[in-house]
Formats: structure tokens, C-alpha cells, sequence
């Protein structure tokens, strides 16, 4: 490193006092006089040189404008271009590079920076041709274009944009990298683009616009093609998921690009928005991607991607751009548009040739980026009047086009090729914008009419029949692919496209709410898009289905969309038949979950595990359609390193958790829609924990005293207190006798306590914090040691925390064995502080008891969970209707008796199973031979080794439900295809016979038990109503019997 | 220059807080902050060498992107390693370290290695940040953390050293697709041809650290 410097320090390094000085600077350009011609002997003189220039250029623009004014003066900068122009090699260029970079990047005065800029060097220097297969140079050269675009602003422009030449090579040099194999470069030309478009500059725009719009965002355009079928041959060809990596790639990158052309569309420069509108709607979009929704059987001389890539990149194409004429055009094409807007125009193609530009369709431009900026460029020079349009190539435009956003953008078009066709001679720049705008604007108003006038007839028509998705291609596309009969695969990506557009804020909402998909609807909303509802319901349905192929992600985001349709600020519009029919899907994800339910300890972390990670982790759809990994076929293994949500369960473990979230996701559905709080999630709530500071009164519970020594090795005196769910350390408050205040408080459930080795007085005891987001580790919330004043109170405060461990986890396996409706055993441990908590609530140590409130009183529980089936209206409708229909589809079949009889098995089995479990749990611990043990924690896991059934008792009862699960609950099995569509019936409640047959909520049979036990009140005898799921299956096994 | 490995580097934190002095202070040797006058650049490249194998650091500063969100991501993708800056004299900077790392995470391939950098030690009269902050906010989020000055050169080095370090660790586990160049690492030609015009000059060019 030394060996290097000392080369500069011979030049450089006299006295540190006239480093920097107009004197030095007089003499380095006296050394340039000397050697303008570059040799191997000088060329470390002169690296040498300029770097020193460049240094004392930027000290002067801090201390010194004289230096400035000398380096002007002499123009220096002539001396830098003679080195450059005599091809003098990477190691002088380099340097060169790096000066402008310094000098352009460090000067502060914007009197030093226009010295800089005048000459026309700079330009000189930007359009040398460097060895650009030099990483390095490439990387000087492209951060040096974009310093230069950073100081880019109406002040400056002069200095790049040459009005009278037409030159402008900052950008025209920048954009020719645009396609560089680099990543780097490319980004960084990119944001030298955005830096000049931004500057709001009209000639210099306008020279863009009619000089380089066409070719860069042809190219631009094309080249995104390429990618997007490079990215579906990737999906096509993968095999094993080895294509990840590649797909990975190819996904950011379709990303990174609609993400430019999104911040290109939001600087908002209406001459470039319509060009790159035009050109990405036109000639991709449209020809691209809508294309390949539909016909894919059809063979077509069209390149095409496959439907699933396309669903998943206009999904990206929403979620990204917001742009109005161009999401507008692109919904409209998709909600309502047919194929004859690409056959006409194939026709038309053919009678015109191939040199139609205009046409819809995804090819090549005619010629490159830098060719046809070169000619370009020559054209300019010619005559510089002539203002070609952005579309000078195939003017001619026909008038009949499908479809009339289309049209509107195409007259767009068409006003800015007229007005300038008449202007070729005038050469005004200023009126020509005035029209364009002026035409422009009269042309969304005429349209804005016209959808007015299309809304009218599209509902009329809805009202009268549904005929008109006859010619709705892609349309009908969305609907059927919502589908999922095999697995969600395309589901996904059109839930993601349907919630993608009815976010995007581009859209005009009146497009939207013809398939009642807006957000914010103009009218008051009584009705909605039946046929969306239904499928999405049937999705739930199917997600609770034990074999079921429906990803997590898929059954959020449909319960996300399923909101956002029937759910308005103030209120639910589901009608009653729906809501019985997710009601119907709820109760099987409760049937689901009680398949898992074990009565171990693990499954308690699982619970509230899964509830945290859901709760931190809402969906996020943009996030999703990042995720490359769903472009590929659903897959079960965790080994591909797919996010859970994302991909199948593998194994038992994960079947449960996914049991557990499709619980909570169904439960959180059912009480949003019914418009009640939810008070049983999560099983510990923060609000109700003791909290560091809070001061309790502690007159009748158990205080042991200890000393605790944290590791750092801080010592203090507490006392030790165990609650229900926390163990506690307070000190007295100074205030009121016997109130103390909370030092700290931590869950029990997370607690370890383990004795130490020698000293029979003292325990150690961690207690972690469980990890919140999938970043973070569980953390240690206490690492302590406590000791006791003898090894009597040791051991009793170790009991202590044992048995209020496993009290507390118990307590909480009961609340879920009531969210599951399973039958409590009521605890006859004593909860909480001893002897105290034994009478009533209201000699409870502790402020709140809201918690043990609820649990212990099971029977209320119970009825509250019963109380809220009963509520739901829609059970009642269903039942009613389904009693007096005599439509054969909807009458109870024989196979679906017999079936529900099945579903006694499970219910039985799981009840046994679990009625049993909370007894073993109790044995252990009433033993108090387990204190003995050196570590509770391990014996805790050994007695969970104990609680778990002998193998092949559970292992049976498993093969039992699976068998049965097969021809069980109807509900549980696929339903048939609606053959009728309810859109058209928005005015009334009367419910079409078939509707009903499309997702019977359950079985028929298990509603007729159910209606019995509603009409009969006097029989809310608590325990049977508590066992209302079990009558069910009683009566219904009754109905086999007979 | 033959390399084993080519890693970029993305330097990201509030304008001000001395990305460029930075970047500058350890890509070119030359320009050593002596004079009190200190000097940015927003390119540079450097060899270092780690277990005896020659990698070279191309690092791009990120400046000049702000408003445009697409620019942003783009340079997250393309990027093994991220130093996220903040100037001690000036708490905002610290502050705004959660919304860096929030769009850092988001962007960047998972691997990406991010080292947090409390530049301006050299102004401990007018610190504002204490050391320790600046420890737990790296501990919390699982950074490596180290304190520089641009102006002094103090632990500049160390900076982009230890975080190339880790790269290279993370090669060595196999975590890192070194063939997807998104990741922002390139392997090197396979051989090295010593002799190459220019070869000798760019070792003295801005080289700097590779002797
Ligand atoms: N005292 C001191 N000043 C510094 C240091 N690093 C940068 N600066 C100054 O901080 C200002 C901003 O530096 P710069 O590198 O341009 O910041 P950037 O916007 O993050 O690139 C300049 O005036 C530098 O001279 C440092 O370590 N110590
Ligand atoms: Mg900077």
C-alpha cells in the first residue's frame, strides 16, 4: 500500500501547507503544458496530476474561488480531453472517470459547477467511447451519468440539451445502456432517466418524446416481453423446483421493471405517459398477457405464456401500477373485452403488410435502440422544424375497434398524430402541446360519458340475464379458475389478480362495481356479486376438509376478499344463505381441528404460536406476488424452503398448525361477518397480565422471599408470588400494608427451573420470551438465580412454580377444548394463590380474575359458543327452505344420511380421547414425588411421555377418522358446479331453490336435529345444549339405524 | 485484475451522514483525509484478499435515488453486502435506521449481509448517539456494528473487511447461490492471465489495498 502512495507523495507531499493552493495548482497545469502527450514514462505523472487537480478544484470550491477561476481561465479541462482522445488506456481514463466523479459529486457552488459545465466538455466527455468491457470504467462512467443527472435541473439543462442541434447525449448516451448485462448498470440507467424526466423542462421533453419515445419504450417493452416468456419457459420446463433460483431472478426483474414504468407514469409527464401507455398496453399487455388467458388449446402463431404466469404477472401489473388510462384500458379488456380486438386487428395486419407498427401485437422493433436514436438524431440536423410524431410510423388507424377504452386511447393517439401531422409546417411548439391537450381532455370527457352510459346498460343487462358473459372470455376465465377442484395452483393467482384490481386506485370504480368488486361503492350497496361469494365459500369450505389442497394464503386472502364484498363500514350485506353455508364451513374447520387435538402440552405452544405468527403476519398480497416459489405447482415439503402459508403441509406437526390456522381464520371470518368481538383470542391477552409496576394487594397470597441474582450479577431482595398464568417478583409498596409492587412479571408457561448443583437454597430460573417475528430468536426475558432462606422454602417455592406451570398450561388447554366445543372437565385443582382462590372470585389476591372467570365456568362457555350458532340466521333459513323444497336436487339423499352417520366416529373418538386427557395431565402433578426430581422442566417432559396414549390406540383411532372422513359431512366433499349464475338476483331476498344446493351448509339431517333443538328452548337444558353437536350426530345415527 | 470473487457492496443511510467519504476512503488509498478536506465518490472498487483468495469489492453508492421507489429495490437485489450508515453527531439518522432496514429486508435477496455503521467517531464532542445504542440496535436486528471515521480512516477498513468476511463465510456454507448474479457476487474468470495488457497499471491504479 505504502509501496503505491510513495509515487504521489514525491509529487504531492512537500509541506502540508500549499497541498491545496492556487500555487500548487499553477504548477500542476504547468506539468499538463509539458506533457500533453502520453507515454508509459508520464503516465504516473499525469494519473498522478489530475488526481491532485481534482483535489485542490475541490478544496477551492470550499476556501478559494480564485482556483476556479484559474482552472477556467487556462481551460484545464481541454487538457483532460487531449488525455482522453489519445486512447491512453484504462489506467488514465480510470482516473480521468473518477476526477469527473469527484468534482461533479463534491462541489457546493453552483457558480463552480456551471464553470464545469460550460464549453460543451462535459458532453464531449460523455459521448467518448470508453472500453466499456472495463468493469470498472463502466462503473465510473454510468455513476458519473448519473452524478451528472442529480445536478440536472432547469438552470443546467442548457448545458446537456442542445435545442438547436438536437442533442441531448446524457440521456441518449445513458438510455443506450439500458439492456446492459449488468445489473448495476442497468439500475443505474434507469435512474438517471427517472432524474431527467423529472426535471419539467418543455423543450427538452418534448425532444424526448418526439426523438427517443418510440424507440427506448419500444425496446424497453420488448425486451420485458423477452423476459416474461424466458421467466414462463422457466416455470414450464422446472422440474423438482430446480428452476428456483432462475425464476427467482426473473420474477424481481419483471418486478424492477413495472416498478420503473410506474415511476416514469407517476412524474406524470403527459407526452411520455401516453407514449409508454400506448406502447405497453399494445404491444404487450394485451397482446401478451391478456392474450394467454384464453384458447390455449387453439394453436396461434402468437407468442404466448402460460395462463398461470399471466395471472401472476397481471396481478403484478395492479398491485404495482396505478396509472388511469393505462389500468383502466387494462381492466376494462379483461372485465369485459372479447378476442375479436386481436382477430380484427390480425386481419388488418394482413391487408397493410408488416410495416404496420400499430398493430396489437407483441413483436420486435424494426431496428435498434442506438440505430434508430442515430437516425434519429441525423433527422434532427436535417431539418429541424419537422416534428415527427411519437407514432410516425403506422399512422393509419381504423375506426372500428372492440372496444372503447381501447378506442379512447388509441384517439389519444390519433389527436397527437393529427395535430402534428398539421403542424409539420407551422413548427409551433407551444400550440401544438395546447391542442393535444385540449383534445386529449375532450376525449376523456366524451368517454367518461359513454362508460357512464355503459354502466346503465351493463347492469340492465345484468338485471335481465347473464347471457352477456357469453363474450367475455377472460371474464369467464377469473370465474372458472376460481375453482379449485384439483389444488389452488391458478385460484391463487386469480384471488391475488381480483384483490389486486380492486386495490389498485387507478381504476375507476364504476368498472369495478359491475362485478361488485369496488372498495368503496358510489351507492349504497345492498347487493353483491353472488357467483364470487359462492366460490369463495366454497374455497373455505374446502380448506377445512381434512385432504384438502387449499394453501393457507389461498384461504386468506378468499376470506380477505370475502370481506371486502359483503362487509361495509357500517354493515354486512351476506345474505342469510351464505352465511349459513361459511357457518357450515367454520364447523368443519372445528371438526377439523379436533382430528389434531391431543391433549399434550406441545399443542398448547402450537396454538398460541400460530395465533402470534398469524397475528404479526397478516398477508400481505404484495409480498406474495413477489414470492417466485408459487409460480411452481403447489408442493408439500418444507425442504424447498417455501413459507409455510405457501405450499401443503408435510406431516402430522404441520398439519395441525395448519388446522389451527384455518380455525382461526374461519372463526375470525364467521364473528366479523356476524359483527361480534371475538373475547376467547388470544388465550392470554396482554391487558390482562400483571405488568412490571402494577402494585397488587397481596393479603392473602403466598410470598416467599428470595434473593435474585441476575447473571450480570446484580443482587436483589424480592418476593416471589405465583399467579394463574405468571409468576411474579415484587417488593412491598411503601404505601399500603400489604400491597406490593410488580418488579417483574413472566408467563409460567414459558418458565424453566432447574435446581443448582450445589447449594440446596437456590434454583435457577429462565423464563424466554417467544419469538415474534420469524427474525428473532426466543430471548430470555429472565436469566436469574434465586435463593431461598432455606432449603424448605426451596423446595416450596419449586412446587410452587411447578404446579402453577402446569395449572397455567392446563387452564389453557381447557379454553381451547371449549373453543372446540369439546366437553371441560371442570379444574378440581385450586387455581391461582393457594387456599384463597379456593372460595370465590372476590377473595382472589389479584385485581383481575377475568381470565380464570371464564374458563372455570365452563358451562357458560359452553352456552356462549352455542349461543352464537344460534344466532346465526341463516341456519334457520336454510333448514326452513330445505324442509319445504321439493327440488330434487336439495332433498337428503340416502348416501348423505348414511355419511352424517359416519361423522359419529370421529366425534366419539375425539371426545374419549380428550375427556381422558385432562385426568392424566391432573395425576402427575398432584404427585409430589415429582419435586424431587432435580430438573422440573425434564420431568414435565417426561410426563408428557406419559400422557400420550399407548401408540396403537391412538394410531387406530386416526385410521378410523381418515377412512371416515372420506364419505363423511357433505360439506367436506366437492360441490357441484352452479349451473346458474345469481348475479342478475340483486333486489331480492327469495333465494333461487338451486342456490342453496350449491354449498349445503351441512347436512341436511344434522339441520333437521338442529332446527329441533331451536324450536325447543325449554330443552337448553346447559348440558345438552353444550352437547348440541353431539344430538346432531345422536339423531342422525338414529336416521341409519331405522 | 483476475479475482476469485467480485461481491457488491450498496452503502445506504441519510444524505450527509458520509456514505461517499466513505466509500472513497477505503476504494482509493490516495486521497487520504489529512488535508481536513474530505472527499466523496459514489463508485469505487478495491482488492482485498480473505483466506488467501483475491476478492474484489465493487461498491455502489446509492445516492441520487430517493423519490423513486423502483431505483431503490433494484439496488437492494443487486447487492451481497449493505452498509447502512448513520452519523453519531446527528440522532435522526439513527432514527430512521428501523425504515432502511425495513426496505433492506424487503428488497434485498435474504442473504444479503448488512453491517451497521456509526460513521463520524472523529466528532465525539458532538456526539449524539452513544456506542451502546448503536450495539443494541445491531444486536436486536442482527447486524454486525462497528464505529468508523471517514475523516480519521478509523475502522473504515475493518468495515468493509469484516463484511466481506461474512459473504464469504456464507459462500463457504453453501447459503449463497453464487451462480444467480442477482446476488450480487460474481465469480472471477477461471484463469488469471498475469500478463494482460493493462493488468500491471490497474494493480497501481485505484486498486489500493491489493498489496
Ligand atoms: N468529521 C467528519 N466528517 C465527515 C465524516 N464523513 C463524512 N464527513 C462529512 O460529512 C459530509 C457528508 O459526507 P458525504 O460522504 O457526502 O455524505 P453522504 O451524503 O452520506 O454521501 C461531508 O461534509 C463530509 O466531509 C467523518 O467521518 N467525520
Ligand atoms: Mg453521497
Amino acid at each position: 500500500m505504502f509501496g503505491r502512495s510513495r509515487s504521489w507523495v514525491s509529487v504531492s507531499g512537500r509541506s502540508g501547507s500549499n497541498v491545496h493552493s492556487l500555487d500548487r495548482l499553477k504548477y500542476m497545469y504547468h506539468v499538463l503544458t509539458k506533457n500533453t502527450t502520453v507515454t508509459d514514462q508520464n503516465r504516473n505523472l499525469l494519473v498522478e496530476t489530475i488526481r491532485s487537480i481534482t483535489e485542490i478544484l475541490i478544496w477551492g470550491d470550499q476556501n478559494d474561488s480564485s482556483v476556479f477561476d484559474f482552472f477556467l481561465e487556462k481551460n484545464m479541462f481541454v487538457f483532460f480531453l487531449n488525455i482522453l482522445r489519445q486512447k491512453s488506456g484504462r489506467y488514465v481514463c480510470g482516473q480521468l472517470l473518477q476526477t469527473l466523479n469527484m468534482l461533479f459529486e463534491n462541489i457546493n457552488h453552483e457558480t463552480s459547477l456551471y464553470y464545469l459545465l460550460s464549453n460543451n466538455h462535459v458532453n464531449s466527455i460523455i459521448v467518448h467511447k470508453f472500453d466499456f468491457s472495463d468493469e470498472e470504467i463502466m462503473g465510473y462512467y454510468i455513476c458519473f451519468l448519473k452524478t451528472l443527472s442529480v445536478k440536472l435541473n432547469s438552470h443546467t439543462v442548457h448545458f446537456f440539451y442542445n435545442e438547436h442541434t438536437n442533442d441531448f447525449a446524457l440521456y441518449t448516451e445513458a438510455i443506450k445502456f439500458f439492456n446492459h448485462p449488468e445489473h448495476m448498470v442497468r439500475v443505474a440507467v434507469r435512474n438517471i432517466t427517472l432524474n431527467i424526466y423529472k426535471v419539467n423542462n418543455q423543450p427538452m421533453l418534448h425532444y424526448i418524446r418526439d426523438k427517443t419515445a418510440v424507440p427506448y419504450f419500444s425496446n424497453l417493452v420488448w425486451f420485458i416481453g423477452i423476459h416474461v416468456i424466458e421467466l414462463d419457459k422457466c416455470v414450464q420446463t422446472d422440474e423438482e423446483h430446480k428452476n428456483r433460483g432462475t425464476l427467482s431472478n426473473l420474477v424481481s426483474q419483471h418486478l424492477d421493471h413495472l416498478n420503473y414504468l410506474n415511476d416514469i407514469l407517476i412524474i406524470d409527464c403527459e407526452f411520455l405517459n401516453d407514449v409508454l401507455t400506448d406502447h405497453l398496453l399494445n404491444r404487450l399487455l394485451l397482446p401478451l398477457y391478456v392474450f394467454s388467458l384464453v384458447n390455449q388449446d387453439k394453436p396461434s402463431e402468437r407468442p404466448r405464456i402460460s395462463p398461470q404466469v399471466a395471472l401472476y404477472l397481471l396481478s403484478q401489473v395492479f398491485l404495482t401500477i396505478h396509472y388511469a388510462p393505462l389500468v383502466n384500458s387494462l381492466a376494462d379488456v379483461i372485465l369485459n373485452g372479447d378476442l375479436s380486438m386481436f382477430s380484427s386487428k390480425a386481419e388488418h395486419d394482413v391487408q397493410q403488410g408488416s410495416a404496420d407498427y400499430s398493430i396489437r401485437c407483441f413483436t420486435k422493433p424494426h431496428e435498434t435502440l442506438e440505430k434508430s436514436l442515430e437516425l434519429n438524431r441525423q433527422r434532427g440536423r436535417k431539418k429541424h422544424q419537422k416534428r415527427p410524431n411519437y407514432k410516425n410510423v403506422g399512422e393509419e388507424e381504423e375506426d372500428e375497434k372492440p372496444s372503447e377504452d381501447i378506442q379512447e386511447d388509441i384517439d389519444k393517439g390519433k389527436v397527437a398524430e393529427n395535430t402534428s401531422k398539421f403542424a409539420k409546417g407551422s413548427g409551433d411548439t407551444e400550440e401544438i402541446e395546447m391542442v393535444i391537450m385540449e383534445r386529449s381532455k375532450a376525449a376523456e370527457k366524451s368517454s367518461v360519458i359513454k362508460e357512464e352510459n355503459t354502466t346503465d346498460e351493463e347492469k340492465s343487462e345484468a338485471a335481465a340475464g347473464v347471457h352477456s358473459s357469453q363474450n367475455r372470455p377472460f371474464l369467464d376465465m377469473v370465474y372458472s379458475t376460481l375453482e379449485c377442484t384439483e389444488d389452488d395452483y391458478y385460484t391463487l393467482f386469480v384471488l391475488c389478480l381480483l384483490y389486486a384490481m380492486s386495490h389498485n386506485n387507478g381504476i375507476d370504480p364504476s368498472k369495478l362495481e359491475r362485478i361488485h368488486l369496488c372498495l368503496r361503492p358510489a351507492k349504497e350497496a345492498n347487493t353483491y356479486n353472488h357467483v364470487l361469494v359462492e366460490r369463495l365459500i366454497r374455497i373455505m369450505n374446502n380448506s377445512a376438509n381434512l385432504e384438502s389442497k387449499v394453501r393457507l394464503a389461498t384461504l386468506e386472502l378468499a376470506c380477505i376478499l370475502l370481506k371486502q364484498l359483503v362487509l361495509f363500514e357500517a354493515d354486512c350485506i351476506i345474505k342469510d344463505i351464505h352465511l349459513a353455508c361459511l357457518e357450515g364451513a367454520r364447523e368443519e374447520s372445528v371438526h377439523l381441528l379436533r382430528h389434531f387435538y391431543k391433549g399434550e402440552e406441545i399443542f398448547l405452544d402450537m396454538f398460541e404460536d400460530e395465533y402470534r405468527s398469524m397475528a404479526s403476519k397478516p398477508l400481505n398480497v404484495e409480498y406474495l406476488m413477489m414470492d417466485e416459489s408459487i409460480l411452481l405447482p403447489p408442493t408439500g415439503t418444507p425442504l424447498t424452503g417455501i413459507d409455510f402459508v405457501k405450499r401443503l403441509p408435510c406431516g402430522d406437526v404441520e398439519r395441525t398448525r395448519r388446522a389451527i390456522r384455518v380455525f382461526f381464520m374461519l372463526r375470525a371470518l364467521s364473528l366479523n361477518l356476524r359483527k361480534e368481538p371475538e373475547t376467547q383470542l388470544p388465550l392470554t391477552r396482554e391487558e390482562d397480565l400483571i405488568k412490571t409496576d402494577d402494585v397488587l394487594d397481596l393479603n392473602n397470597s403466598d410470598l416467599i422471599a428470595c434473593t435474585v441474582i441476575t447473571k450480570v450479577g446484580d443482587q436483589v431482595q424480592r418476593f416471589l408470588a405465583v399467579d394463574i398464568y405468571q409468576m411474579s417478583l415484587v417488593e412491598p409498596d411503601s404505601k399500603r400494608l400489604g400491597w406490593g409492587v410488580v418488579k417483574f412479571a413472566g408467563l409460567l408457561q414459558d418458565m424453566q427451573v432447574t435446581g443448582v448443583e450445589d447449594d440446596s437454597r437456590a434454583l435457577n430460573i429462565t423464563i424466554h420470551k417467544p419469538a415474534s417475528t420469524p427474525h428473532s430468536k426466543p430471548f430470555p426475558i429472565l436469566q436469574a438465580t434465586f435463593i431461598f432462606s432455606d432449603h424448605i422454602r426451596c423446595i416450596i417455592a419449586k412446587q410452587r412454580l411447578a404446579k402453577g406451570r402446569i395449572q397455567a398450561r392446563r387452564m389453557k388447554m381447557q379454553r381451547i377444548s371449549a373453543l372446540l366445543d369439546l366437553p371441560v372437565q371442570p379444574s378440581k385443582e385450586v387455581v391461582g394463590f393457594g387456599h384463597s382462590s379456593t372460595s370465590s372470585t372476590q377473595h382472589l389476591p389479584f385485581r383481575f380474575y377475568e381470565q380464570p372467570r371464564r374458563v372455570g365456568s365452563d358451562l357458560t362457555v359452553q352456552n356462549s359458543v352455542f349461543a352464537s350458532v344460534d344466532k346465526v340466521p341463516g341456519f334457520a333459513v336454510a333448514q326452513c327452505i330445505n324442509q319445504h323444497s321439493v327440488s330434487p336436487a336439495s332433498s337428503p339423499s340416502p348416501p348423505s344420511s348414511s355419511s352424517s352417520s359416519g361423522s359419529t366416529g370421529p366425534c366419539d373418538s375425539v371426545t374419549t380421547s380428550v375427556t381422558s386427557t385432562p385426568s392424566t395431565i391432573q395425576s402427575p402433578s398432584d404427585d409430589s414425588s415429582i419435586m424431587d426430581q432435580p430438573s422440573v422442566y425434564s420431568q414435565i417432559e417426561t410426563t408428557e411421555d406419559n400422557l400420550s396414549f399407548p401408540t396403537w390406540s391412538r394410531k387406530s383411532s386416526l385410521r378410523k377418522l381418515d377412512s371416515e372422513i372420506t364419505n363423511l359431512a357433505p360439506s367436506l366433499t366437492p360441490a357441484p358446479q352452479p349451473t346458474i349464475s345469481l348475479i342478475s338476483d340483486d333486489n331480492t331476498d327469495s333465494l333461487s331453490v338451486e342456490s342453496l344446493t350449491l354449498v349445503p351448509p351441512i347436512d341436511p339431517c344434522s339441520i333437521h336435529s338442529f332446527s329441533f333443538i331451536l324450536e325447543s328452548p325449554l330443552k337448553s337444558d346447559l348440558q345438552k345444549c353444550e352437547n348440541a353437536k353431539f344430538c346432531v350426530t345422536e339423531s342422525a345415527d338414529g336416521n341409519t339405524k331405522q | 485484475m483476475a479475482y476469485a470473487y467480485l461481491f457488491k457492496y450498496i452503502i445506504i443511510g441519510d444524505t450527509g451522514v458520509g456514505k461517499s467519504c466513505l466509500l472513497l476512503q477505503f476504494t482509493d488509498k490516495r486521497f487520504q483525509p489529512v488535508h481536513d478536506l474530505t472527499i466523496g465518490v459514489e463508485f469505487g472498487a478495491r482488492m482485498i484478499t480473505i483466506d488467501g483468495k483475491q476478492i474484489k469489492l465493487q461498491i455502489w453508492d446509492t445516492a441520487g435515488q430517493e423519490s423513486f421507489r423502483s431505483i431503490t429495490r433494484s439496488y437492494y437485489r443487486g447487492a451481497a453486502g449493505a452498509l447502512l450508515v448513520y452519523d453519531i453527531t446527528r440522532r435522526d439518522t439513527f432514527n430512521h435506521l428501523t425504515t432502511w432496514l425495513e426496505d433492506a429486508r424487503q428488497h434485498s435477496n435474504s442473504n444479503m449481509v448488512i453491517m451497521l455503521i456509526a460513521n463520524k467517531s472523529d466528532l465525539e464532542s458532538r456526539r449524539e448517539v452513544k456506542k451502546e445504542e448503536g450495539e443494541a440496535f445491531a444486536r436486536e436486528h442482527g447486524l454486525i456494528f462497528m464505529e468508523t471515521s471517514a475523516k480519521t480512516a478509523s475502522n473504515v477498513e475493518e468495515a468493509f473487511i469484516n463484511t466481506a468476511k461474512e459473504i464469504y463465510e456464507k459462500i463457504q456454507e453453501g447459503v449463497f447461490d453464487i451462480n444467480n448474479e442477482a446476488n450480487g457476487i460474481k465469480i472471477g474468470p477461471q484463469h488469471s492471465t498475469p500478463g494482460s495488457p493493462g493488468s500491471h497499471m490497474g494493480g497501481q491504479q485505484a486498486g489500493g489495498g491489493c498489496c
